[in-house]
């Protein structure tokens, strides 16, 4: 037999002036800077506003890693819907790339998934760090210079195969090309 | 009386397309031979299928020989203008099938703009792109910064190469025979392209760390747009990509050099080199690139975007002479490209108007035509202060000392007020669409100047009419508007002559 825990009207009394409070508290406390995920197109758009401040970004590793003489590892992180819905495995189009480059302690890069690119979806990751805008010491580049690495999902293959229709059709126009080539040099030998 | 087109004159054009539509599907081999190392299957297919199409398109054209292979100015022009309007067309099948076009006219807009060295872009999804197709969209930037009919002149021999040539927007012939001169651009752009790949290469594996495979696919992808003034580039995020001042520097001295005339490279190669710098266009250059970077950088310093000397520095210059060489790379977002109001907006609109030398695969005004208005304007002033009957006569330098004539001074004024008005017209259809004033008049500027920076109004997104208006100016810009005109002529003809 199940017991149900009852609470009286006396206890709800008490209990929903608490939880309202609470709520009301969390909702107007502001996140840790550290902890704030910013949409990496906010940080385009408007990058001055976040300039030196301890950010989080999250997405997709892509292009290449860059590991530099100076003991950082440059890469480029986009996030944008092919970050976890790439086109080769049938996500919709949905504009550009939207990304900015991170900068990391090597030692942070290495390990790291491949990074994504053609048939290949790379590591997607949450980075925290300083948003270097206008960085005078880079002449004038923006990037995060990242301090923590988590990765949320290790990147992967996809399947892409080929379009058997129109490898089909440019088989078959090729062919034509040929004979028409041939005949045209058969009857220019024979003129 | 307007004399309508018989069907030799088809067949003369007919034929001339038939040879240059053979080049390219020649050309059309690299990728597909790129796509079978690479394992791209489905890239290969869509190679495979444009390259069908070229090469049956080109047998239909030599199938129906012409009596007399030889084409006057007017067959010349027509087919240049339309060699530009369907190789981007059949060359655009394989981004139709690769899924990341909005559709035939972006994939189309793409290949317009690679192959008129432009580097406007409605790709979606570029960091997910097959390699192959990558280099193919480079690809377009060579065969149309070296000019497919100058490929197609080295290879063929026959009639009419003169008017090919000039129909292509090259006015200047550096060696006695327009073959030989075509073999000179060539040997030049393929000497720039071993010596810029291993740089590029190089400094992509030493420096920024990538791997030897990718620092050369990143090597030859910036060449090419590079030296082309073209401007695409193989991440979504262009030149910024590299977060590296040495790898610009580089890229910057290969984007000098693209913008160079050829002659200019004739002259550096043979000599003699004293007499480069009294060439009127060398010196016009000189000095709009001195005057547009001032402007930028007064703009930006005033305007407090950055706030080092070596970030204005860095950046101011590079958009500048990305701007001016009509290449269009940038290592800053469309988004904050699009911030730079007041004199630095007009720095870098101003440079991409200008553009390069003239005979070089950049676009826009050209500094011998600027050259060229700016003495005639003195030449009048003077005319005017002298008393009536004084003659003035005006001569200029270049690779020799010549007379400006008034024919001359006219020529370069119509050309110079054509791009005024092509400029307008793109803006004109960006403004009806809502765009603001002074995103309408950059992206108008960078799609007529062969540019390609952005201030974010080129997405796949925008109205279908705004991608047709760029698509022709594009068209037209690069082909300097007189084969546009030959070809619109040949079709007015052929409709209403007798």
């Amino acid at each position: 037999m199940t017991r149900h825990l009852r609470l009286g009207r006396r206890a709800w009394a008490v209990l929903l002036p608490v939880i309202t409070v609470l709520m009301f508290l969390l909702s107007g406390t502001p996140l840790a800077s550290a902890g704030q995920v910013v949409p990496v197109s906010d940080l385009l758009v408007d990058g001055e506003r976040f300039a030196g401040s301890e950010i989080t970004i999250e997405g997709e590793l892509v292009g290449d890693y860059g590991f530099r003489h100076d003991g950082h590892m440059w890469t480029q992180l986009n996030d944008d819907s092919y970050a976890r819905d790439a086109l080769v495995d049938g996500g919709p189009r949905a504009g550009a790339n939207v990304g900015v480059g991170i900068r990391m302690p090597t030692a942070l890069g290495e390990g790291l998934a491949p990074v994504g690119g053609y048939r290949l979806e790379g590591p997607l990751v949450q980075a925290t760090g300083v948003w270097r805008y206008h960085d005078p010491d880079r002449g004038g580049e923006s990037y995060l210079d990242v301090s923590a690495l988590t990765t949320i999902e290790g990147g992967r293959r996809l399947e892409e195969g080929p379009d058997w229709a129109v490898f089909a059709a440019g088989s078959l126009l090729l062919a034509v090309s040929f004979v028409m080539w041939w005949r045209r040099r058969r009857s220019a030998a024979a003129a | 009386m307007l004399i309508r087109p018989e069907r030799e004159d088809f067949r003369i054009v007919g034929f001339a397309l038939g040879r240059i539509f053979t080049v390219v599907a020649a050309a059309s081999c690299l990728p597909l031979v790129w796509a079978v190392l690479g394992r791209e299957w489905h890239p290969f297919a869509s190679f495979l299928l444009m390259i069908g199409v070229f090469a049956f398109l080109g047998q239909l054209g030599l199938r129906y020989r012409p009596a007399n292979e030889r084409l006057d100015w007017s067959h010349g022009m027509v087919v240049v203008a339309l060699t530009w309007l369907v190789v981007p067309a059949i060359g655009s099948i394989p981004f139709i099938f690769s899924g990341h076009y909005g559709g035939p006219v972006d994939a189309a807009f793409d290949a317009m703009s690679g192959l008129s060295t432009t580097g406007l872009a409605l790709v979606q999804d570029l960091d997910h792109m097959a390699p192959s197709l990558n280099f193919w969209r480079h690809l377009l930037h060579f065969l149309g910064g070296q000019g497919i009919i100058i490929a197609a002149l080295v290879l063929f021999a026959g009639g009419g190469g003169l008017t090919l040539y000039y129909g292509e927007a090259r006015d200047d012939r550096i060696l006695p025979s327009v073959r030989s001169t075509a073999r000179f651009i060539w040997a030049v752009a393929l000497v720039h392209l071993v010596a810029g790949v291993v740089v590029l290469g190089v400094i992509a594996h030493q420096v920024l760390g990538f791997e030897w495979k990718r620092a050369f696919f990143h090597g030859l992808m910036i060449f090419f747009a590079g030296f082309d003034t073209g401007g695409f580039a193989p991440q979504s995020t262009s030149l910024g990509y590299y977060h590296s001042a040495i790898f610009e520097f580089a890229t910057m001295v290969i984007m000098v050099a693209g913008a160079m005339s050829f002659g200019l490279h004739y002259a550096l190669w043979r000599g003699p080199r004293r007499s480069l710098f009294k060439n009127l266009e060398t010196r016009m250059i000189l000095a709009t690139v001195a005057g547009t970077m001032l402007l930028t950088m007064i703009g930006l310093g005033v305007a407090g975007i950055y706030t080092s000397v070596p970030g204005l520095t860095r950046q101011g210059f590079f958009q500048v002479m990305s701007a001016h060489t009509g290449t269009g790379f940038a290592t800053v977002p469309s988004t904050e490209l699009a911030t730079w109001g007041g004199l630095a907006f007009a720095g870098i609109v101003v440079a991409m108007a200008l553009g390069g030398m003239a005979s070089s695969t950049a676009g826009g005004i050209k500094a011998l035509r600027v050259g060229l208005i700016v003495k005639s304007v003195v030449a009048q002033t003077k005319q005017l202060l002298l008393p009536e009957g004084a003659v003035v006569s005006t001569q200029y330098f270049q690779s020799g000392r010549k007379r400006l004539t008034p024919e001359l001074a006219q020529s370069a004024m119509t050309i110079a007020l054509l791009y005024v008005a092509l400029f307008l017209l793109g803006a004109g259809v960006a403004l009806g669409y809502g765009y603001g004033f002074q995103e309408a008049i950059f992206e108008s500027v960078s799609a007529g100047a062969s540019v390609g920076l952005s201030v974010g109004v080129t997405e796949p997104a925008m109205p279908m009419l705004m991608k047709l208006t760029y698509m022709f100016q594009m068209w037209a810009g690069r082909l300097e508007f007189v084969a546009v005109f030959a070809l619109l002529g040949f079709i007015y003809a052929w409709v209403r002559g007798k």
